[in-house]
């Protein structure tokens, strides 16, 4: 990692990488992570001082902490570390042309039948206007209940108080070593809060959000639902996304107070590049009820386990995964539960699918402390293998200090049966499309809980990515 | 362990570990000694676990200070009579093939069924066998490579091993009774180590039943145990172990079993006694059509710990594995599974199973479960499940409703609850005697 950067080679730098003939300028910080860059960042984004202060007390953590030698392979992410840029503009970004777009991209956006200005917003090269429009109407109906819906940096400027009351509370920043990054250079995210009793009955949606900057690598999300609050909210795009980065870190927050209840859905679609490490997690409270609907598909490595702390009586935590390693991914997923308080249930539904050379691994904590009594958790995992060269692995965490809890797991690995596929071909479905009929079957737990555009979108993805599987 | 006696043992046979002193007392076929000389090198590179190792994280181990114990050293003094002892136990348990007797950690009576002897079965102490068998101990022992985390204990149990025996079965020879043994410890504050080699060729067959016995000892005492089975082509074991020692020890077992084509094992662990115990059971199928159960059952109470930790291995293709493991806890008691099935690339049509079942039966009880899977083949069948929870409340009331006290129908569905792992065992003579044990300590 480069240390001591001086401002004369901040300032070359800015003039080397700076690519866009543009006359606002553009800030850029050097590739590589330093605490000159943190400050940078902060200033940069005209931040208060606790905010600096937060900043550089994570990048000591981040620093002090070593790569985790568990789950997927880290080896070579210290040196892709060392080559990223910690902070871009998210302009820059934007300003890039549907002409640098890869050919394979723009062919999967129009299988997958999207119209041309989606498109260009999916890919983060298109100007967000025309969405705008559409959501207008819908922004004003939430602001009149109270429901705030901001940028994370427009959350910090315009709500300093409720900001800071909840900001980290849920994820320290030592809680890990890429929450600590993330804590340090966080960029990007939402700012949701849903204030008492109001149901919000349309789906928030992260791309939708008005005045909304794509999400950078270090997006930083906080949601408060408050007592009695009921909302649903679906972050991330279906379709692949059109990125140079090579790793990304989010750290998403989630307090789900008394009677409230959420659902959080996200479909990760990376590029095959990416590093994606993400810690996200949900303070779960009395009588409130949160999901986790988490989709991966793509990345190079993925690491992430959507977390449901059960802190008060009759909380309930439900986590519905599923993952896809195409070859030479591998997917390390799964879902935590912890069990804090009494009368507390929860539900883990995970599937994945490998194919090729792809690994797909589910790690998952279920915890039962003592005195949460009655607790109850159900974990399911079933994998699917479609090649000789695929690999599964099921590595849960069991741990029980409460003897009136009742706990079970139960996971199985299969392929999809000759018997089946031949069935289908009786049918007069060929190869491909039997073999799709079935993963699609085996997904449909998963798919069935999704907003209807997104389980078809995922449909068609899976489809997409089985192309080429047989024969 | 306080501060005078671990004075006190700084002047023990081997103050910190003189290895070349303890290995310079031994007399014993070169083999052995240059076995344990190469075992003790590797022993000393390797840092002890630590609770940060993953295979550690639940079991601490940083409490004993195994150097300040004191080694037993193998001695050879074979008594040509049974120890009254044993004999008591064993007018109670049925037929039997053969004895093999531990005090503390040592050899003292061996002791097969002549017709046996004559069909060309042996079974002698590992020193006899290092002298007549270099060869077999040689690949089927000093060559076993544990895994990382199990390379320490593996390696000071091969180093320091105190006493073993060999048990040869020739092919097609079916052992009609099980072979019978007891370790039993009686001096506080030792260390031993001991190992059961068996070798089972084409198409033999035998059952072997292990008792590890003690009275609660006043000082902190530890019994490192290893147990080799090689099962051959069509080959077919039954290894029982049965862990009653007292409180104030603890108890490392480390169990590889490896079966050949077609070949048959089964592994039975009973843990009952001691404060710590902890198990390390692999199984590798290594001949397609091979079939391995492995089982076990353990009963905590006071502030008992049990630790098990198992592998199932498939290196061939049309291989089968069923895991069966079974524990209660009350009082203070704790316990961990950590079972993992891995499949090999290739292992094709593998069928591999693995449940853990836990029963909390008090406040203080707590139990943590990890079944793992590791797969790399495609056209398998795998499955794990693991429960944790308390008797069911119906059958309890009902049980109750018939007049016995919370206590009895709780024993009584714990007892059901052993059963299911008990019938799992094919001879009859094993099964009663382990239902005493289990009995005897859950007090029923």
């Amino acid at each position: 990692m480069p240390q001591n950067e001086t401002i004369k080679e901040l300032g070359l730098d800015e003039y080397k990488y700076d690519f866009v003939t543009d006359d606002k300028p553009v800030f850029r910080a050097v590739p590589g992570l330093s605490e000159e860059i943190v400050r940078q960042i902060s200033a940069h984004k005209e931040e208060p001082e606790w905010m600096l202060e937060f900043r550089l007390k994570a990048y000591e953590i981040y620093e002090s902490k070593p790569m985790p030698e568990w789950g997927g392979d880290l080896s070579t992410l210290e040196a892709t570390l060392d080559n990223i840029y910690f902070y871009l503009k998210p302009q820059d970004q934007m300003e890039r042309s549907w002409d640098d777009v890869p050919q394979e991209i723009k062919d999967t956006f129009d299988k997958l039948g999207i119209p041309e200005a989606e498109r260009k917003a999916l890919a983060g090269v298109g100007a967000q206007y025309e969405s705008e429009m559409v959501y207008h109407s819908l922004k004003e109906q939430w602001e009149e209940q109270g429901v705030i819906f901001d940028s994370i940096e427009d959350g910090l400027r315009n709500h300093p108080d409720l900001f800071k009351q909840y900001f980290a509370t849920v994820i320290p920043q030592a809680d890990n070593k890429f929450s600590a990054l993330n804590s340090a250079v966080w960029s990007g995210g939402s700012f949701v809060y849903i204030p008492k009793g109001v149901k919000v009955e349309i789906p928030l949606q992260a791309y939708f959000r008005v005045n909304s900057e794509r999400m950078g690598q270090f997006e930083r999300t906080l949601i408060i639902v408050d007592e009695g609050a009921d909302a649903h909210y679906v972050e991330g795009c279906t379709a692949p996304v059109y990125t140079t980065e090579s790793f990304h870190s989010g750290v998403i927050e989630i307090i789900v107070k008394k009677g409230g209840n959420f659902r959080y859905t996200t479909i990760q679609n990376w590029s095959n590049n990416m590093y994606n490490l993400v810690t996200q997690r949900a303070m779960v409270h009395e009588d409130a009820k949160m999901e986790w609907l988490d989709g991966n598909l793509g990345s190079k490595l993925t690491m992430k386990y959507p977390s449901c702390y059960l802190v008060g009586e009759g909380a309930h935590g439900e986590i519905l995964s599923i993952a896809y390693a195409g070859d030479g991914q591998h997917q390390d997923t799964g879902g935590k539960v912890v069990h804090a308080a009494p009368h507390t249930t929860s539900q883990i539904t995970s599937k994945s699918i490998s194919r090729g050379e792809g690994r797909a691994s589910y790690r998952g904590l279920c915890k039962v402390y003592d005195g949460a009594l009655d607790a109850k958790s159900n974990v399911e995992c079933d994998a699917l293998l479609l090649d000789e060269t695929s690999r599964t692995d099921t590595y849960p965490y069991i741990e029980i200090d409460e003897n009136t809890a009742s706990i079970g797991h139960e996971a199985t690995v299969s392929k999809v049966g000759d018997e089946q596929i031949f069935y289908l071909m009786s049918r007069g479905l060929d190869e491909a499309e039997a073999m799709a009929m079935i993963v699609r079957g085996f997904i449909e737990p998963v798919a069935k809980e999704l907003p209807l555009e997104y389980a078809i979108e995922l449909n068609r993805l899976i489809e997409l990515e089985m192309e080429g599987s047989v024969g | 362990m306080n501060n005078t006696t671990a004075a006190a043992r700084t002047d023990a046979v081997l103050p910190k570990w003189n290895f070349a002193q303890f290995a310079s007392e031994l007399t014993e076929p070169a083999p052995l000694t240059s076995a344990r000389k190469a075992a003790w090198k590797r022993y000393s590179e390797l840092p002890f676990p630590t609770r940060k190792v993953e295979e550690w994280r639940y079991t601490d181990i940083s409490t004993i200070d195994f150097e300040l114990l004191t080694p037993a050293i193998r001695t050879e003094e074979i008594d040509e009579e049974l120890p009254a002892d044993v004999r008591e136990i064993l007018s109670q348990s049925g037929d039997r093939a053969g004895v093999v007797v531990y005090q503390d950690g040592c050899v003292v009576h061996v002791e097969l069924d002549q017709v046996l002897a004559d069909a060309g079965v042996i079974l002698c102490s590992l020193a006899q066998a290092a002298e007549n068998h270099p060869e077999l101990l040689q690949q089927a022992l000093f060559e076993t490579r544990p895994s990382t985390a199990e390379e320490k204990l593996w390696t000071l149990h091969l180093a320091i091993l105190s006493g073993g025996y060999l048990l040869h079965v020739p092919p097609g020879v079916e052992l009609p009774a099980p072979i019978h043994t007891f370790n039993t410890l009686k001096t506080p504050g030792l260390l031993t180590s001991t190992h059961s080699l068996i070798m089972m060729e084409k198409s033999a067959r035998a059952a072997v039943i292990e008792e590890f016995i003690s009275e609660d000892l006043d000082e902190q005492t530890v019994s490192l145990h290893g147990a080799s089975v090689h099962c051959k082509d069509s080959a077919g074991i039954e290894y029982v172990t049965v862990q009653q020692y007292g409180r104030g020890v603890a108890h490392f077992s480390t169990q590889h079993t490896v079966a050949h084509h077609n070949a048959k094992s089964i592994t039975f662990n009973v843990g009952l006694g001691a404060d710590l115990s902890r198990a390390d059971v692999t199984s590798r199928l290594l001949g397609p059509g091979s079939d391995s159960e492995m089982l076990a059952l353990w009963f905590g109470d006071a502030q008992q710990h049990f630790d098990h930790h198992t592998l199932q291995h498939h290196k061939a293709p049309h291989a089968h594995s069923d895991l069966l493991f079974k524990g209660a806890l009350t009082d203070k008691a704790s316990s961990v599974f950590r079972g993992l099935i891995q499949v090999d690339v290739g292992a094709q049509l593998t069928d591999a199973y693995q449940t853990n079942r836990n029963l909390l039966l008090s406040e203080g009880s707590h139990a943590t479960a990890l079944p793992n899977l590791e797969i790399e083949a495609d056209d398998v069948r795998c499955s794990h499940g693991a429960t944790i929870g308390q008797v069911d409340n119906t059958q309890l009331f009902y049980l109750m409703s018939r007049g016995l006290t919370q206590r009895q129908a709780e024993r009584l569905l714990v007892f059901g609850f052993f059963d299911e792992v008990l019938g799992r065992l094919p001879m009859a003579g094993v099964r009663e005697r382990i239902r005493g044990a289990i009995e005897e300590k859950i007090g029923l």
